[in-house]
């Protein structure tokens, strides 16, 4: 079996459709619609899901399916860093104990996978319905495992917070007590996760500050890339808030949190200027 | 009651412990780090092959036996030191390059196309042959001073038949013709002679000799 698999190589099934992050996010049915309909990723009108937005149902559907084939691509991707690097000590090496985590978190995603299966039949939709982007899976393709662990897990992972904390919200206000249910435990893993990519970032670049500064920057543009234009910020009315508590309950320190809130303004506003020219 | 005093037999009529066991130290701490070594290059297979299957829910079931793999190598990790093994690396080790080959036999499918191959190495050979081994290494260990590995054993054959059961019954659903039928025998039989000619996986002794009858006898 090849190493370093690459994001067009995922093994899927007949029933999902391989599409770009633009593709994806212009689905009409996305929670990141305009409020006027249409769609695209727009920060002036992009709102909090809940139940009395037009089109919530959809957009519940299809944040769940992206949840579902991103729970797929964390499981690959932890999968992926058992198999990539041997046990050692230089750049291109683990620790035996870091392969260890990798394996319990493919567990730990095998059963999100689970439970957003479930939760999307719950909710009334086919697998495959929406199409399936492998941005996430591209971060778990750094041949450095500190760049990988810290794309993934911290930057990802930390992603997962936000959107299940928001999630779990979502589902105590439509009063729909299994979403919740689903969502606290999935945050629980998903704090670990974060916390096992701040564990290792920090004991594997203790003498090498320059590739923790390297593993950072990584980590950087992934945050910058999946702050959606701004989707993910700290206002109440965020469609993804920052989820600040549970993220420093996974290892990230208050400036950490404050610096992925302004990369979330920044792309916001990245993106008005873009809509404006 | 009566008089707390009373002696009584230190083991209990039911206890049927004994000692000596099969292995010294040495050889048992030889076999715990042939077991580590062989657990390690499965969960990682298992860890790598979840991408490359494109079947649901054996993807699903590969991330999550992935873990129990690497669960039972950190157990042979952590036994090690206690055998007086204080460099885990050291006896980390296959027992022979043939167990070599015939895991990177089991490890070499990489298709998306290979699911029944991939299923065949681990759930038709390789576990079985764990399972042979583990329960061999229970049934003749110390149970007074080997008791240990003994309960690691149990927890590791426990989720070798349950994992087993799970491989084998999602094989068993992809076998849908003859021609299936005849490559998933084919590959076994490939496999089988490899870890036949290791001698199992810990060596030639994996589940002792079965023709040895003793002298006189």
């Amino acid at each position: 079996m090849k190493k370093l698999l690459q994001p067009d190589e995922l093994a899927r099934d007949a029933r999902f459709s391989r599409v770009d992050m633009a593709e994806r996010f212009n689905d009409k049915r996305t929670v990141n619609r305009d409020v006027d309909g249409e769609p695209g990723i727009s920060s002036r009108n992009q709102r909090r899901l809940s139940p009395d937005t037009p089109g919530a149902s959809d957009a519940a559907r299809s944040l769940m399916h992206g949840i579902f084939v991103g729970e797929i691509q964390a499981l690959e991707g932890a999968g992926r860093t058992c198999w990539d690097f041997e046990v050692g000590a230089g750049e291109d090496k683990v620790p035996f104990e870091l392969k260890l985590d990798m394996a319990r978190q493919c567990w730990d995603e095998s059963r999100h996978c689970e439970i957003s299966i479930k939760l999307s039949e719950w909710m009334g939709t086919e697998l495959g319905e929406f199409g399936e982007s492998a941005f996430l899976f591209q971060a778990a393709c750094n041949a450095d495992p500190v760049l990988r662990l810290t794309g993934v897990n911290r930057a990802l992972e930390g992603l997962a917070i936000d959107v299940f904390n928001t999630m779990r919200e979502f589902g105590k206000v439509a009063g729909d007590p299994v979403l919740e249910f689903c969502e606290d435990w999935m945050l629980a893993d998903e704090v670990t996760h974060v916390k096992m990519g701040s564990d290792w970032l920090r004991r594997l670049t203790e003498d090498n500050p320059e590739r923790r500064e390297r593993a950072l920057e990584f980590q950087r543009v992934v945050d910058k890339l999946f702050s959606l234009g701004g989707a993910r910020g700290e206002n109440d009315d965020s469609p993804i808030k920052l989820a600040r508590r549970f993220r420093e309950l996974a290892g990230f320190t208050n400036e950490e949190v404050d610096e992925i809130a302004g990369l979330a303004k920044e792309a916001a506003e990245e993106l008005a200027a873009r809509q404006a020219s | 009651m009566g008089d707390p005093r009373t002696p009584r037999a230190p083991f209990a009529p039911w206890d049927r412990r004994e000692l000596p066991g099969k292995f010294d130290v040495e050889e048992t701490a030889r076999r715990v780090g042939n077991y580590k070594w062989i657990e390690m290059r499965l969960f990682e297979a298992l860890g790598g092959w979840v991408a490359t299957v494109p079947e649901l829910d054996v993807k699903l079931r590969l991330g999550t036996h992935c873990y129990h793999h690497a669960w039972h190598a950190e157990l042979w990790h952590k036994r090690l030191p206690e055998l007086r093994e204080m460099n885990q690396d050291r006896l980390t080790l296959p027992a022979n390059d043939a167990v070599v080959t015939f895991m990177d036999a089991v490890t070499e499918p990489g298709d998306l196309e290979q699911t029944i191959e991939k299923l065949v190495g681990v759930y038709r050979v390789l576990i079985p042959h764990k399972i042979a081994a583990y329960t061999y290494h229970l049934n003749n260990t110390s149970s007074i001073t080997d008791a240990p590995t003994m309960r690691s054993l149990r927890f590791a054959i426990a989720d070798e038949i349950e994992d087993w059961r799970d491989g084998e019954m999602l094989l068993q659903s992809l076998l849908r013709d003859e021609g299936d039928v005849q490559r998933a025998a084919t590959h076994q039989a490939k496999l089988e002679t490899l870890i036949m000619k290791a001698g199992g996986i810990t060596g030639p002794g994996s589940i002792g000799d079965a023709y040895d009858i003793g002298e006189g006898r």
